[in-house]
């Protein structure tokens, strides 16, 4: 992926900027809102890393003149006011998503994973296939092989959205704004529970490969491949 | 900040505007006295001269009667009576010289007051007199003294000039009276507020009970009062908080992150004190996090941003997220929720209060517990009681319980920021919910009655 990375802070900028490139993603530093804006029209970017405090030209200025001139690259905004508010008012101006600081590398990269391939799928899809298993969107069914699993609505929603990202790391914080709606985590074993029993539907009584995998320290990985 | 002394010394008074307003009333009494005694002084005077003129004329009339050949006599007869009837008389021939009487000079014909030297002293008394020409030409006076008319007239004045002044002596009193009591209250508004300023924040304004302006308007700062006490107390509370909470989380991380590079030996144990350093900055984070959160809601203008919540469905998901969780260690969760239930709020920090609880529930109760969670509508409003039959919390504690980082001695081998609760008392003051915590006989019973606003 093309990145362009707009951060005030020197530290931050190079340890996430070093974090990406060593995932082999080419990163554009950037330090202020004005610098970062022009960068970010002259150049092609697949995503736009956005602090939301900047000198010279705040994040929200940035994200506002990017959109309203019709820039398609995704924007995932960093910010220290991680509230609700914030949030919304971000998303309304046109963010694909939102991270608040401190944050785990690791997270902001499954975002920029989750955001960049989003839209290529989504709206014209009618159905996922991750293996022996097929998800009909519209009729909320999912098969392997030749058995139908019946899902609850949360199970359904979960595995919607791990499949949608298929083969990507998710987060628990993705699954738990994404799927339950919650902005903040002091649901503790929720995911890891509501996970584990999706996990027993779809994979006991299966004898194809494990799907749905824990990956340490990261999040969950739905993905037909073999490790 | 400090309030102008002048405003609050007892010297203040003859700067107040109740003072000036006393003296304004003053003037206006002693306007009205004045026009008081100039309608009834003329009045007086018109009708005490119109009697004498009456009588005057009374007399004269009497006096031409007589045939003129006796007038002299008649004159001289009424003149040398004893007592004196009040009248004097005089007859003037038609040369104008006096043939009898006391009135010296002729006046002109009909009504005129003449001055004259009393007998006998030297004091000069004003006379009302009606001459009257006869038919022989010669000319008829009768007069009377008008000391009686002027003897009032200053008994008028007299008494109006001093009633007047008691009037306004008396509505400066009055005013002064009154310009101090609403001195002296607002004195004591000016007074609670210096020592607000001065750092007492327990300081209130007096309330006298006789429910008056001054007493809403006591109510009123009172009130507001309350308020930013709550306010700076929860700040000094989070401020001491997080001095003393969060130091000890940053403690223990420091020691392990001395105690690694003293004692690491290899890069596994190196990433194994690394690992647990990240918790801990973790869990500091969260804390943080949620005393944030907490302040925001706090702060929160009171029910702004709410909307219809459909109570029975937010509490339907939640059931299906948590079911599996409380199941999961083999405790029974038992749902009575009434449908249809709609309440008035924040879908997303109700969810949370109620996630809140149910952890609560999850975390402090040993596996094969019950929990129950239940929604009934209520005539006004509707209520949530979440129970278990945990170990509770002792009824001394209940109330201590909802203030942040409290944890019971129980609850400190388990994992929690000690916010849960506090986040709880937040979010149901924003939305006016009486939360109480009781006994479930065993085990914990949180109830949250809505209740239904007038406004809404």
């Amino acid at each position: 992926m093309k990145i362009l990375l707009v951060e005030d802070d020197a530290d931050t900028r190079s340890y996430v900027s070093a974090g990406l490139q060593a995932r082999g993603h080419s990163v554009d530093e950037s330090g202020d809102g004005n610098d970062g804006l022009l960068r970010a029209t002259q150049h092609d970017y697949d995503v736009i890393v956005l602090d939301r405090m900047l000198p010279a030209r705040d994040g929200m200025s940035v994200l506002r003149n990017l959109r309203s001139c019709g820039t398609h690259a995704k924007v995932l905004m960093l910010t220290a006011l991680g509230d609700v508010d914030a949030r919304i008012e971000g998303m309304e101006a046109g963010a694909d998503d939102y991270l608040g600081k401190p944050f785990a590398l690791n997270e902001l990269i499954a975002r920029l994973n989750a955001i960049s391939r989003r839209g290529a799928h989504t709206h014209t899809l009618t159905c996922l296939r991750i293996g022996d298993m097929e998800l009909d969107l519209i009729l909320q069914r999912v098969h392997r092989g030749e058995r139908q699993i019946h899902l609850h609505p949360r199970e359904w929603d979960l595995l919607k959205f791990l499949a949608l990202h298929a083969d990507e790391v998710v987060t628990r914080a993705m699954l738990l704004e994404h799927v339950w709606g919650y902005q903040s985590s002091p649901h503790t074993n929720l995911v890891d529970t509501h996970v584990c029993r999706l996990r027993g539907k779809i994979e006991r009584d299966f004898l194809g490969p494990r799907m749905l995998r824990t990956i340490r320290g990261e999040g969950y990985m739905l993905s037909a491949k073999r490790d | 900040m400090r309030l102008r002394p002048g405003m609050t010394a007892r010297g203040g008074l003859l700067r107040s505007a109740a003072f000036r307003l006393a003296m304004l009333q003053a003037l206006l009494f002693a306007l009205i006295a004045l026009m008081l005694f100039l309608v009834s002084w003329l009045a007086a005077r018109h009708y005490i001269e119109n009697q004498l003129r009456q009588a005057i004329a009374d007399e004269a009339g009497e006096m031409a009667s007589v045939p003129a050949d006796h007038r002299a006599a008649a004159v001289q007869r009424a003149l040398s009576q004893v007592p004196r009837n009040p009248f004097d008389y005089s007859v003037f021939d038609r040369h104008g010289a006096l043939m009898v009487g006391d009135l010296l000079k002729q006046p002109r014909a009909g009504w005129s007051v003449i001055e004259q030297h009393k007998a006998g002293t030297g004091d000069t008394q004003r006379i009302l007199v009606f001459a009257n020409a006869l038919d022989d030409g010669s000319m008829m006076v009768v007069g009377r003294d008008l000391e009686s008319v002027e003897a009032l007239d200053s008994l008028l004045k007299q008494v109006f000039s001093w009633a007047g002044l008691a009037a306004v002596v008396l509505a400066l009193a009055g005013g002064m009276v009154t310009a101090g009591g609403y001195l002296r209250r607002v004195e004591a508004i000016a007074g609670a507020a210096s020592r607000i300023v001065a750092g007492d924040l327990d300081a209130r304004v007096a309330v006298t009970g006789r429910n008056d302006e001054f007493d809403r308007l006591a109510f009123a700062l009172n009130g507001m009062l309350e308020r930013i006490q709550m306010l700076v107390e929860g700040l000094r509370q989070v401020s001491n908080d997080i001095a003393h909470d969060l130091r000890t989380p940053l403690t223990h991380m420091r020691q392990r992150l001395e105690a690694a590079m003293d004692e690491a030996t290899s890069v596994e144990s190196y990433g194994k004190a690394c690992e647990r350093a990240l918790a801990d900055v973790d869990s500091v984070l969260e804390t943080f996090a949620a005393l944030l959160r907490i302040a925001r809601i706090e702060a929160r203008q009171r029910r702004a941003g709410f909307s219809q919540v459909h109570l029975s469905r937010l509490l339907e998901a939640l059931v299906d997220d948590y079911q599996p969780l409380l199941e999961g260690e083999g405790r029974r969760f038992i749902v009575e929720i009434a449908s249809g239930v709609r309440v008035h709020g924040d879908a997303l920090l109700l969810t949370q209060m109620f996630a809140n609880l149910l952890e609560n529930a999850l975390h402090h109760t040993p596996p094969g517990a019950s929990v129950a969670l239940k929604l009934h509508a209520k005539p006004q409003g509707c209520q949530v009681v979440i129970e278990d039959t945990g170990p509770g919390i002792p009824a001394a504690e209940r109330a201590r319980v909802l203030k942040r980082f409290v944890r019971l001695d129980a609850a400190r081998s388990t994992p929690g920021t000690g916010l849960g609760l506090a986040l709880v008392a937040a979010v149901a003051d924003l939305h006016n919910i009486v939360l109480k915590l009781g006994d479930a006989e065993p085990g914990l019973r949180v109830q949250l009655d809505f209740v239904e606003q007038p406004d809404m």
